[in-house]
């Protein structure tokens, strides 16, 4: 958490914002439906069950009270300043998260670093379970957006949206993406038939997303009969759903395979050989019928659990407790992050791949801030990069000193 | 079955002319039916097509859903309306393709004639994943997860089979709601009378449920009777580890669940380090249904935990049950029994 002097120096940079930009912040649709919330600067509470008849009264509302976070309901209600079980629970977008804290990404998240609560003890990383020095199990963490973090919540938000467009039907205007303004992405399907979906129909629509609970046997992995022999079918990749992606997955996955991978599925060791040896006979046979009946001594059981490797590859890892609360609140879109100073922004499907969030979540423009930076790692705004920083004064642009202030990193110096 | 209410509306007679002698045959057999539900199992009313009389088929139909009403127990709603749509799945099993979308359409299903060919299988259906979804939203085997069927734009792709098991829940769910036991209050009190006499010849057929806090050992935790999962969360809870928040509701309406004092789960929390007592209690308090919406909830089942990651993996007994619940009354029972 920022330090006193410069939660004032962010509220005012927050202020002077809102001032200009409040016009930009979106209203969701059925606005007068949703409960909005806030966290203010000085007290760290949230301020729930607002409800606002017209966007320009909680744009007021906002410029005028300067909250560090916005946040709207998914849900729909018939009075949305009422307690919680007298709101009138009118519906719920269909809503995914996506947030590189929950995705294993090459980096292993290095730039993150904790602070132990009880002995103070300072690490890099995810936190360890128990604090190696005292045994204590609670932290402090510091978490950074790093290229590969946000790369690999991009991936998974690139399969989300193929799965909803291409498995679940909806269209491409049914689909809202957006940035977080942290480390991840959300994804909103806005459509009149999801709005009744109870919590264990979304929690199945989870489940399909993250291929919890799949099984091969259940998309066309079989053993048949052929004259006095059996042999063995299995999906292909041009298959639909999610029997074309377990064919992708178990593909991907034996193009790198190495033997310890295939070790750990508790294989032979003359099929493992087999395997490695026939890698290039094995691809080459998924253009017709599949490798199912090409490595010796490979049966339906070992396929079965190549396949669910492939799966794992191929399912898209989304925040499951988001999707499955139908009462969820969330930032509003055109608003800024208290933790970053970054701005949640929207963008259209089609643009994902292409989306640089360091780029187009940047709220404040023009400008240089001097702080005092204790330490924070390399980090890129826009085309420059910045850092790292230990123990130094910088003279940095307005953005990059509110993310370092917000973070806790920096103290702004006369 | 909405057919059959509309039949009755058209024929236009009042509750009270049922008792007639004239009426006796679908008396006789609307009863017949309620009975069957009880006795039978799985429940099931009989379809017998050399004693079928139709008119008596359908009129006895609503009939049985009124002398349900006025029983006024769950458990004989819930009985009657699986035994009802069990016979209806059946019936429809053997129907053609276009008498199956006939019905479906009824319930609003958006559904369709497809002969796709997926594989090596034939699917003849498809249907909008959102009513697929809301009739197997209880089916608990792995092959009704939707991750587990094809799902092509929406639509799922199934068996005629599959769309006959679905339209049994459909009728269920259908014929439960239409059994109301306010509507007792405005019976005649000759329908009353018949409803108990009947409640009373099957007493010991109808068990209330019984799934309460009573059941379980007020005493305090038998904790080698917990489930791994609880185990895990109990265990953490204990250390002071942090607990997510799903994790922290399963554990205390767990708790809540087998009869802990909720002084005692208070106590669970206090060495976790954001350990605020006012706010347990009240979390707490909540949970146990004495706060808020009155609603005393249950800890999540094991597919749900599952999909949240809080399934450390499952033993032996963990396989045959569907709830950690479920898993503690077992256990605790064989233990009993064992002794």
């Amino acid at each position: 958490m920022a330090e006193p002097d410069n939660i004032l120096f962010i509220r005012g940079m927050f202020s002077e914002f809102y001032a200009r930009n409040a016009d930009k912040i979106e209203a969701p649709r059925s606005f007068e439906n949703r409960e909005f919330g806030f966290t203010l600067f000085k007290e760290n509470v949230m301020i729930r069950h607002k409800g606002f008849s017209r966007i320009e009264d909680l744009r007021d509302f906002i410029k005028k009270n300067v909250p560090s976070n916005v946040y709207y309901s998914s849900a729909y209600y018939s009075l949305p300043e009422a307690k919680m079980d007298e709101k009138g629970w009118l519906g719920s977008d269909l809503f995914f998260d996506i947030d590189a804290d929950h995705i294993p990404t090459k980096c292993n998240k290095k730039h993150d670093s904790w602070t132990c609560k009880s002995c103070g003890l300072k690490g890099k990383g995810r936190a360890p379970e128990k604090c190696p020095n005292c045994g204590y199990e609670s932290f402090e963490e510091k978490t950074w957006p790093c290229e590969i973090c946000l790369e690999a919540a991009k991936i998974e938000t690139t399969k989300l949206i193929d799965m909803l467009l291409e498995d679940f039907g909806f269209s491409v205007d049914e689909i809202k993406c957006y940035f977080s303004g942290h480390r991840g992405y959300h994804i909103g399907v806005e459509s009149d038939s999801v709005l009744g979906l109870d919590a264990l129909a979304r929690k199945e629509i989870v489940d399909y997303i993250t291929g919890t609970g799949i099984d091969a046997i259940f998309h066309g992995l079989s053993e048949v009969r052929s004259g006095s022999s059996k042999i063995i079918v299995g999906p292909s990749l041009d298959d639909p759903g999610w029997r074309g992606r377990a064919a992708k997955g178990a593909y991907d996955f034996l193009l790198t395979a190495s033997a310890d991978d295939l070790r750990s599925f508790g294989l032979r060791k003359d099929v493992i050989m087999e395997i490695l040896e026939k890698r290039e006979i094995i691809l080459e046979s998924w253009r017709k019928g599949g490798p199912w009946n090409v490595v010796r001594g490979l049966g339906i059981k070992g396929w079965r659990k190549i396949i669910q490797w492939g799966i794992s590859l191929q399912s898209a890892n989304v925040d499951t407790v988001v999707t499955v609360d139908i009462h969820r609140l969330i930032r509003l879109p055109g608003t800024l992050h208290g933790k970053t100073g970054l701005l949640k922004v929207s963008f259209p499907v089609s643009r994902i791949e292409g989306f640089d969030p360091l780029k187009e979540a940047i709220a404040f423009k023009g400008g240089e801030v001097k702080v005092y930076v204790e330490e924070a790692p390399e980090l890129r705004f826009g085309d420059e990069i910045y850092g790292p920083f230990v123990d130094q004064v910088a003279v940095l642009p307005t953005q990059v000193a509110i993310f370092l202030l917000c973070k806790g990193a920096a103290r702004v110096v006369d | 079955m909405p057919e059959a209410a509309e039949e009755v509306k058209k024929l236009d007679f009042s509750i009270e002319s049922l008792l007639q002698p004239d009426y006796a045959p679908i008396i006789d057999r609307a009863e017949k039916r309620v009975v069957e539900a009880l006795v039978t199992n799985p429940p099931e009313v009989s379809y017998d097509p050399r004693r079928y009389n139709e008119n008596v088929e359908i009129l006895s139909f609503p009939v049985a859903v009124i002398l349900v009403s006025a029983i006024a127990s769950e458990y004989v709603k819930r009985r009657f309306a699986l035994a009802e749509a069990r016979r209806a799945y059946n019936l429809l099993r053997a129907e053609g393709e276009e008498k199956i979308i006939e019905v479906a359409k009824k319930f609003g299903w958006r559904i369709k004639l497809s002969s796709v060919n997926i594989g090596l299988e034939k699917f003849d259906f498809s249907l909008h994943f959102i009513d697929y979804l809301r009739n197997t939203s209880l089916f608990h085997e792995k092959e009704w997860k939707l991750v587990n069927r094809p799902v092509i734009k929406g639509e799922v792709y199934l068996s005629k089979q599959d769309v006959a098991r679905l339209l049994q829940e459909e009728i269920r769910r259908h014929i439960e709601s239409k059994v109301d036991p306010k509507m007792r209050s405005i019976l005649p009190e000759k329908i009353i009378e018949w409803a108990e006499s009947l409640k009373n010849g099957y007493a010991e057929k109808i068990r209330e449920e019984t799934f309460s806090v009573g059941v379980f050992s007020p005493s305090g935790v038998e904790s080698d009777c917990l489930p791994p999962c609880i185990r895990e969360l109990y265990e953490a809870a204990l250390s002071g580890r942090h607990l997510s928040h799903i994790g922290r509701f399963t554990l205390t309406a767990f708790l809540l669940g087998i009869g802990m004092d909720p002084n005692m789960i208070v106590d669970l929390f206090r060495k976790s380090a954001d350990f605020n007592e006012r706010m347990t209690r009240y979390q707490i308090e909540h949970i146990a249904g004495q706060r808020g919406s009155r609603t005393r909830y249950t800890p999540p089942k094991c597919d749900t935990l599952q999909t949240h990651g809080l399934c450390p993996g499952m033993d032996d007994l963990c396989k045959k049950i569907r709830h950690p619940l479920t898993y503690y009354l077992r256990k605790k029972r064989r233990r009993v029994s064992g002794a």
